[in-house]
């Protein structure tokens, strides 16, 4: 059994008296999909903000790859990101619900801006592997564009390709396509399982259950900051154990109508 | 009657005027574009050693008259500090203050006005907060406040005339003594309005032209 590539244990998160995170514990192996469900507010998007090292942790340790990623101080912080260990920081790919694009720069520009300046890349080796990348999630033909000429799906893969553009070990998806319309939300979707199929290590918070169940290694049911129920998709979606797991997905499915959509 | 031609012989002297207006407003220009900058991430700054003395700064500078930051410079700094910059260099000097600490108030305003989800993009790939300020964050904010700053730059400049309290032989100091050689003030002064407006509008046109090739780009 090879050491877990992520190791989330016993972490804290507040803001300011309200308990966001209340001891969460998981892993996860190199090369699995770990789906995060719950309802808004569960904590789930605040656990993916915590592994990407945007949040400072009250308590427990974050490690990633063996290494320490962050460590939970209660000391009030002058500085909002002091108990986050630096350094090698882009190991964490992450991918947000709004895209984040950098919107004064084309899409190869905002593919290639972190590779030349953290990981020293010239021009041509960068562009060369953007390039690469582009065609990967089938944007090839955009890399001259601002993203604000693109469509909601195609900003939201040129975001895909922009963080894998670090080689991240792990790539955080953080509602990717709560923001899109719905026609577009398949290309997305499929763009995601591509990477999957690849082997990349994925932590995704979604509300696409048809994904969850077809790409998920494990599932994660969270609620008011704790984890419910953590199982195969298989049994979380078929034979939840936990009453609020089942609530949840009846409620899920009541407002879907029946309709499923995405790939 | 108004009469441009009797001031016609002295039209040397006005370009050399308007060549040290131009001088005064470039130096003074890149002095509060830097220290505007500096100031407006000082102000910003959790830090408070670094974001009081920053917002004393800008409110000293932008609450007391120009005019008066000028004579305080000239007159002042070599009796409190036996430090004498010249009627050039202190007005120079004055001017860039004074308009560092608009501009900071304006570079503050630009970056505020940045997503903060910019900054988390930026940090996520591992960029540190440096190079997320210079290739992030400060080209749209930049973007966002180009009409104030290509204002209070036009404004600079016309307050350049404020150093012929000092007697610099600046564009309007010029025109003063033109004005007490002919008896003739009105053409005299008008001549130096039309310069000032032949040195400002291509400012004003120059942003223009910036904003519409920024926003074209990204449209």
């Amino acid at each position: 059994m090879t050491e877990p590539l992520i190791v989330v244990d016993g972490v804290v998160k507040r803001y300011a008296v309200e308990t966001v995170l209340d001891r969460i514990s998981l892993s996860v192996s190199a090369g699995q999909v770990m789906v995060v469900i719950g309802p808004s507010g569960s904590g789930k998007s605040t656990l993916l903000r915590c592994l990407a090292r945007l949040e400072p942790i009250q308590r427990g340790h974050i490690f990633i790859g063996g290494a320490l990623s962050a460590k939970g101080t209660e000391e009030p912080e002058s500085d909002p990101r002091g108990n986050i260990v630096r350094g090698s920081s882009h190991d964490v790919g992450m991918v947000f619900q709004s895209y984040n694009l950098f919107p004064h720069l084309s899409v190869l520009d905002n593919v290639t801006l972190a590779p030349r300046r953290v990981l020293g890349m010239d021009r041509a080796e960068a562009e060369a592997m953007a390039i690469q990348l582009l065609k990967r999630v089938g944007l090839e033909d955009k890399q001259d564009v601002f993203p604000s000429r693109l469509s909601g799906g195609q900003q939201q893969r040129a975001a895909i390709a922009r963080a894998l553009a670090m080689t991240p070990r792990v790539m955080l998806f953080d509602e990717v396509t709560s923001a899109l319309d719905p026609e577009l939300v398949g290309e997305v979707l499929k763009t995601m399982r591509g990477l999957a199929e690849q082997g990349m290590t994925m932590l995704v918070v979604t509300h696409e259950m048809g994904f969850a169940r077809d790409v998920a290694d494990e599932v994660i049911f969270m609620d008011k900051g704790a984890i419910v129920e953590h199982s195969s998709p298989e049994r979380i979606f078929d034979q939840p154990a936990e009453a609020r797991t089942r609530a949840f997905l009846e409620r899920l499915l009541e407002r879907e109508g029946g309709k499923r959509r995405g790939a | 009657m108004f009469q441009a031609s009797s001031i016609l012989g002295y039209l040397p002297d006005y370009v050399a005027g308007a060549l040290l207006t131009v001088e005064l407003g470039l130096v003074s220009t890149g002095l509060g574009v830097l220290l505007g900058l500096v100031l407006a991430l000082a102000r910003r700054s959790r830090y408070r050693v670094l974001s009081w003395p920053t917002y004393a700064y800008i409110e000293f500078f932008r609450t007391t008259p120009p005019l008066v930051q000028i004579v305080w410079l000239y007159y002042g700094l070599p009796l409190l500090l036996g430090f004498d910059l010249g009627a050039f260099g202190a007005a120079a000097v004055a001017l860039g203050l004074n308009i560092a600490a608009f501009l900071a108030e304006i570079f503050r305003a630009g970056i505020a006005g940045v997503d903060r989800t910019q900054w988390q993009a930026a940090q996520v790939l591992g960029l540190g907060f440096w190079d997320t300020l210079r290739f992030v964050i400060l080209p749209q904010a930049v973007r966002n406040v180009l009409p104030p700053i290509g204002t209070t730059i036009i404004y600079l400049i016309k307050d350049t005339a404020l150093a012929s309290a000092i007697g610099t032989p600046e564009l309007l100091r010029v025109g003063q003594l033109v004005a007490n050689e002919t008896f003739r003030p009105a053409e005299a002064l008008t001549v130096v309005a039309v310069m000032y407006f032949v040195l400002t509008y291509p400012i004003a046109l120059g942003f223009t032209a910036i904003e519409r090739r920024l926003s074209a780009a990204r449209a």
